[in-house]
């Protein structure tokens, strides 16, 4: 059984927005030679997310809207203070429970060489304290 | 739009080229937030509807034996981007700190003084440091001191209280002084300064608690009236952000939330910017 990990990064443009990442997944499962396995896609990031939903931009929208209602950026929180482990104050709090409701990670299974999934799903990386550049890791495992 | 306070602490680019960057902004500016590419920066002005940032280095050579950027690393990140202006820091204890100044501005290309009395440590309305002040003004390039409390360890905001500042103000009518950070806490004794002198002006780079919505509507709306800025203080107010330590979109959106009038917007994210870059006379 082979386990390789792949570390990738994502430039993101927006203060929020979700990322296609779909592409760059299904690369990597391609390029590892597991024909049966699984595969994990997860961000390094607490103010950021993984999820999956179909490809269409007006659902992207509603998903980054609707995180922004439960969640909202300029909320109540006790994180606003400030941090001395990092220099400056909190004040994201939003962006961190919007990355506890879409979870920081999406599976999927691999079965002859290829990512088993909804032919409407998509993988995206979620960015909710943008613009960043962010890390994501790939893991895939099988044989 | 300008944003008159950044330091581009967190640039990878020039952490590569000069690795000593990370440690600075780690231990002596004290940011420890991860660096990013150039890209992110300019994401960050575009993201808050800006064009520009004002870069800004402080000489800490005396005090904690390295620089917050160096002059040349200053427009050495400016030649990289033409959305940059470049300000010198210099150590003012130094003998030769006006001549210094002077070759920033005129072989480096750099357009303003950043000084930082807390973390430099001393009191500006020292009168050794006159000479260095007179020489700014003799350039026609404007001062902008750290004012009030600061997060740099060891710095005191002793050396930054507003008061300090009035004798440069008063006698040096022709230099333009900027005090950061709406000097907080002092923002009323700040804004008493700017009422008097037409030569000094505030930047909006404060954020000490809460987010930058409720603490900006704090200092700039409770701990004095709004109207201040509106109808006295429009042209001596200026938008900055202090990103890395704020991101330039949420200073950005916690000063447009505030509801001053369009114009006055127009006046503190880019006219009194222009007017004190040289770049526009404002009527």
């Amino acid at each position: 059984m082979m386990i390789k990990l792949t570390k990738l990064t994502v430039q993101t443009r927006r203060s929020q927005e979700l990322v296609d990442v779909t592409d760059e997944v299904e690369r990597v499962v391609a390029e590892s030679g597991v024909g049966e396995g699984l595969v994990y896609v997860m961000t390094s990031h607490t103010s950021s997310g993984v999820l999956v939903t179909e490809g269409l931009e007006c659902l992207e929208r509603d998903v980054v809207a609707h995180l922004e209602r439960l969640a909202p950026d300029q909320g109540d929180y006790w994180h606003n203070r400030y941090l001395d482990i990092d220099g400056r104050l909190g004040f994201n709090a939003g962006a961190h429970l919007k990355g506890v409701i879409s979870g920081y990670f999406a599976y999927f299974p691999i079965s002859g060489g290829k990512i088993v999934k909804g032919g409407r799903q998509r993988v995206y990386f979620a960015e909710y304290d943008g613009p960043l550049s962010r890390e994501y890791y790939v893991q895939v495992i099988g044989e | 739009m300008i944003d008159f306070h950044t330091h581009p602490l967190l640039v990878e680019e020039m952490i590569a080229r000069y690795p000593d960057l990370a440690r600075i902004a780690r231990d002596v500016f004290y940011i420890r937030n991860r660096a990013q590419p150039l890209e992110t920066f300019l994401l960050e002005l575009d993201v808050a509807g800006l064009e520009r940032a004002v870069l800004l280095p402080i000489d800490t050579t005396r005090t904690r034996g390295c620089q917050i950027y160096s002059n040349e690393q200053i427009a050495e990140l400016c030649r990289m981007c033409d959305r940059f202006i470049g300000f010198a820091s210099v150590d003012p204890y130094r003998p030769d700190a006006p001549e210094v100044l002077a070759r920033a501005v005129g072989d480096l290309g750099l357009r303003g003084l950043k000084l930082a009395p807390g973390i430099q440590e001393f009191y500006p309305d020292d009168r050794r440091f006159f000479p260095l002040y007179e020489k700014a003004a003799e350039l026609g390039v404007p001062i902008l001191f750290h004012a009030g409390m600061t997060w740099e360890p060891g710095a005191q905001a002793k050396y930054g209280h507003p008061s300090r500042f009035e004798d440069i103000a008063h006698d040096l009518p022709q230099l333009n002084v900027v005090l950061a950070h709406l000097a907080w806490p002092w923002v009323l004794e700040a804004a008493a300064l700017a009422a008097k002198y037409p030569n000094l002006c505030l930047d909006t780079s404060a954020l000490y608690f809460d987010n930058p919505r409720d603490f900006v509507r704090f200092a700039m709306a409770e701990q004095v009236p709004l109207t201040l800025w509106e109808r006295s203080l429009r042209k001596q107010l200026l938008f900055g952000s202090n990103y890395p330590r704020v991101e330039v979109k949420n200073m950005a959106w916690a000063v447009r939330a505030l509801g001053l009038s369009d114009d006055c917007q127009r006046l503190v994210f880019a006219d009194n910017a222009r007017r004190l870059l040289g770049e526009e006379q404002v009527a």
